[in-house]
C-alpha cells in the first residue's frame, strides 16, 4: 500500500536537519494554503446554487473562479504531500528486501524523479511564460491566466527540493545502512496503515 | 526504432518502476516525458510535458473531487453513524442477525457521505462492533460485517474513484455517480439475505433484537435527516441538472459542516479535515497529470489502439475475456491502491473492452466493485486491519474469516451486475445520460 509516514526528525546531520525544518515549514504554508481554497470552493459553491436558484442571478465568471483557484489544489500541496508519504506507491518490493539494497532501492526511485521534476520546472515555467506574455485571460471575466499557471513551477521547485532531500537522505543510509533514517518517509506496516485511518476516522465527538 | 516498438518498452519500463517502489505519479510522467522525447523529439516533447499538468489538471470538472472528499472527512465530524446505526436496530434489528443487518443498513447510509472504504470500517468498528458482542453475536461476524460493509462508501455516491474513471475514460461524471446508486443498494441487499440466511440456518451467530415501539422507531429517524439532505441534494442535482456536481459536492459538504459544527466540532478538528482533504486531493490530482503524461505518450505510440484490435481478435467470446480482465483486476488490486490501479490500467484496457461492446459505465462500476473486493481480501485487505486495529481483542485470522461469506457475496454481485447490466445502466439511461 501506499501510505508512509517521515520518520521523526530526532537526530540527523544539521545541514540536513536544517533543510527539512525550513522546507516543512514552507511545505505547510502551502498545504494550508490549499486546504483554505477547497474551503473556499464549497462556500463559492453554495453561493453560486443560491444566487442562481433563489435569485435568479448566477454569479458571473464562477467557473474561471474556480478554475484559477484550482492550481492550489492541484499542486501547492503536491511536496507536503511528498513528505508524509501519501503518493501512492506500490511497496511490495521494496519490503521484501532490507538494509543497503533497500535504501539503495529507494536511493534509485527518488533520483531519478528529481530529473523530472527539474525539467518540468523548466518548461511549466515556459508555459506560465507565454501565458503572461501574450496576456492570456480567462472567457468569462476576463481574469488573467498566469497567477494561476505560476503555481505550478513554483509548487515543483518545492517538490524538486523535497525530492533532493529525500535523496541526500537515502544516500545516507546506503553509505550506513545502520543510521537512523531522517528525513526519509518510512514504509508502514499494514498494522501502521490501519491505525493511521482509525486515527483520521475519529470524530471531534469522539475525541472530546 | 518504430513508435510502437517504443511504446512497449515505455510499458514495460513503467511497470519496472513501479514494482521498484517509485511513486505512480512520477513514474508515469517520467517514462511519458522520456517516452514523448524519443517519439516527437527533446524541444516539441519537453514542450508538450511542460503543458500537460496545467492544462489537465485545472478543468471545472475535476472540480467535484475535493468537495467529495471533503463530505467524507467532515462527515466522521458530525455524529451520524451513532444515529444512523441507532435507526438501523431499531428498524431491523427484529430479523435474524438483526444487529449485523443494521450495520450494513448504517454503513449504506453512512456511504452517502463517505467515499472512504477503510475509514467507513474504522467508524463502524468503533458503533457496531460493541453492540453486536453486548448482545452476544459472533466476533467473526460482528468483524466480517463491519470489514465488508466498508467497502459499499465507493458505489454509492459521493465516490471519488467514480469521478475519477468518469474523467480518464471521458464520460459524464453524473451519470456515473447516478450509475453507482443501485449497484450499491444490491450489494447491500445481497449482504443482507446473506445474514439473515446465516443467522437463519446458525442462530447462535446473532439473535433478533425485539421490543422497539413504533414511536421509537419514528424517534430514531431525525438523527439520519441530514444523510437523506445529502443523498437528495447530490441525487437530483444529477438527475435534474440544477447543479454542476462540484455544486452538489459543495452543498453536500456544507450541510455535513453545519452538522459537525452543531456537534461542537473545534477549529482544530476543522483545520485536520481541511489538511487531510488538501493531501488526498494533491495526491489524486498528482497522479491524474502523471498519467496523463503517460496517455499521450501511449496515444503518440498507437498502443492503445493496438490493444484493443488484439484483443477483438482473440478467438474468445468476450464474456471470457472480461472474466479474465477482471481477474487481472483482482490480483493487481491486492497489491495497488484502486485509484492508481485505474489510472494506470484503464488507458490501456478500457478501449479494448469497449471494442468488445461492453457499456462504459457498466465497466466503470464492475472495475470500481473489483478494486473493493481487494480490500477485503488477503494479503493487503486493508479494512481487515482496520477492524483489526480497532478491536485488537478479534484476532486478524478471525477477521479475514468473517468476510469470508462477505467475499462469495460479492463475486455474487458481480455475476449479477454482468447478468443483469440493466441495474446500472437503467438510472443513467432515464436521464438520458448514458
Amino acid at each position: 500500500m501506499q501510505m508512509h509516514n517521515q520518520a521523526p526528525p530526532t537526530s540527523g546531520p544539521p545541514g540536513l536537519f536544517w533543510a527539512n525544518k525550513w522546507l516543512t515549514k514552507v511545505e505547510d504554508l502551502f498545504a494550508l494554503a490549499a486546504a483554505l481554497c477547497i474551503f473556499f470552493l464549497m462556500f463559492l459553491g453554495i453561493g453560486q446554487v443560491l444566487g442562481r436558484q433563489l435569485f435568479n442571478t448566477p454569479f458571473m465568471g464562477y467557473i474561471d473562479l474556480v478554475e484559477l483557484s484550482m492550481a492550489t489544489f492541484a499542486f501547492l500541496a503536491v511536496s507536503y504531500c511528498q513528505r508524509l508519504g501519501g503518493h501512492v506507491r506500490m511497496d511490495l518490493f521494496v519490503r521484501m528486501v532490507n538494509g543497503r539494497a533497500r535504501w539503495i532501492l529507494e536511493f534509485v526511485t527518488t533520483i531519478a524523479p528529481l530529473i523530472l521534476v527539474g525539467l518540468l520546472i523548466y518548461f511549466s515555467w515556459g508555459h506560465f511564460m507565454r501565458a503572461y506574455e501574450s496576456g492570456d485571460s480567462t472567457i468569462d471575466l476576463q481574469y488573467p491566466v498566469w497567477p494561476s499557471k505560476i503555481l505550478v513551477p513554483i509548487a515543483f521547485v518545492v517538490l524538486f527540493l523535497r525530492l533532493l532531500i529525500e535523496t541526500i537522505g537515502y544516500w545516507r543510509l546506503v553509505l550506513n545502512p545502520d543510521s537512523e533514517p531522517f528525513a526519509v518517509p518510512l514504509i508502514l506496516t499494514e498494522e501502521d496503515l490501519a491505525k493511521k485511518e482509525i486515527e483520521d476516522s475519529k470524530g471531534s465527538t469522539d475525541r472530546g | 526504432m518504430d513508435s510502437f516498438t517504443i511504446g512497449i518498452i515505455g510499458v514495460v519500463g513503467l511497470v519496472a518502476m513501479v514494482f521498484m517502489g517509485m511513486r505512480v505519479y512520477l513514474a508515469a510522467a517520467l517514462v511519458g516525458t522520456l517516452g514523448l522525447i524519443a517519439i516527437i523529439g527533446w524541444e516539441s516533447g519537453l514542450g508538450l510535458v511542460g503543458t500537460i499538468p496545467h492544462s489537465k489538471a485545472v478543468t471545472y470538472t475535476l472540480s467535484v473531487l475535493p468537495m467529495f472528499i471533503l463530505i467524507g472527512f467532515l462527515a466522521f465530524h458530525a455524529g451520524i453513524t451513532e444515529s444512523l446505526f441507532d435507526a438501523g436496530r431499531k428498524w431491523l434489528g427484529w430479523l435474524p442477525g438483526g444487529l449485523a443487518v443494521a450495520t450494513v443498513a448504517a454503513a449504506t447510509g453512512f456511504a452517502a457521505v463517505s467515499g472512504a472504504s477503510t475509514a467507513t470500517a474504522a467508524v463502524f468498528a468503533r458503533t457496531a462492533i460493541p453492540d453486536m458482542l453486548k448482545y452476544g453475536y459472533s466476533p467473526i461476524l460482528a468483524a466480517g460485517v463491519v470489514a465488508a460493509g466498508g467497502t459499499l462508501a465507493t458505489l454509492i455516491p459521493p465516490s471519488a474513484i467514480l469521478v475519477i474513471y468518469a474523467i480518464i475514460v471521458e464520460e459524464s461524471v453524473g451519470a456515473l455517480l447516478v450509475a453507482g446508486f443501485l449497484p450499491g443498494i444490491v450489494s447491500a441487499l445481497i449482504y443482507v439475505l446473506l445474514i439473515i440466511g446465516m443467522a437463519k440456518f446458525n442462530p447462535s451467530l446473532g439473535r433478533p433484537l425485539t421490543g422497539f415501539t413504533w414511536g421509537e422507531r419514528m424517534k430514531s429517524l431525525p438523527g439520519t435527516f441530514p444523510i437523506f439532505l445529502v443523498v437528495v441534494i447530490i441525487f437530483t442535482a444529477m438527475y435534474e441538472g440544477w447543479a454542476t456536481p462540484t455544486e452538489a459536492g459543495a452543498l453536500g459538504a456544507s450541510v455535513v459542516f453545519v452538522m459537525a459544527m452543531m456537534k461542537g466540532m473545534k477549529v482544530a478538528s476543522l483545520r485536520d479535515a481541511l489538511m487531510e482533504t488538501a493531501k488526498l486531493t494533491v495526491m489524486i490530482f498528482s497522479i491524474i497529470w502523471g498519467v496523463l503524461v503517460f496517455v499521450r505518450f501511449l496515444g503518440f505510440a498507437g498502443l492503445p489502439d493496438a490493444f484493443a484490435k488484439w484483443v477483438v481478435a482473440l478467438p474468445f467470446e468476450p464474456i471470457y475475456i472480461l472474466i479474465g480482465i477482471l481477474l487481472f483486476y483482482a490480483v493487481l488490486g491486492m497489491f495497488m491502491d484502486a485509484i492508481g490501479m485505474l489510472l494506470l490500467t484503464l488507458p490501456v484496457v478500457y478501449p479494448a473492452v469497449i471494442a468488445l461492446g461492453y457499456d462504459p459505465i457498466w465497466f466503470g462500476i464492475i472495475v470500481v466493485k473489483m478494486a473493493e473486493i481487494c480490500l477485503i481480501t488477503p494479503p493487503i485487505g486493508l479494512n481487515c486491519f482496520v477492524v483489526n486495529g480497532v478491536r485488537p481483542d478479534i484476532p486478524l485470522n478471525k477477521v479475514f474469516r468473517g468476510v469470508g461469506p462477505f467475499f462469495v457475496a460479492d463475486v455474487v454481485t458481480i455475476a449479477v451486475l454482468i447478468a443483469f447490466p440493466q441495474i446500472v445502466t437503467w438510472l443513467p439511461q432515464m436521464m438520458n445520460m448514458g
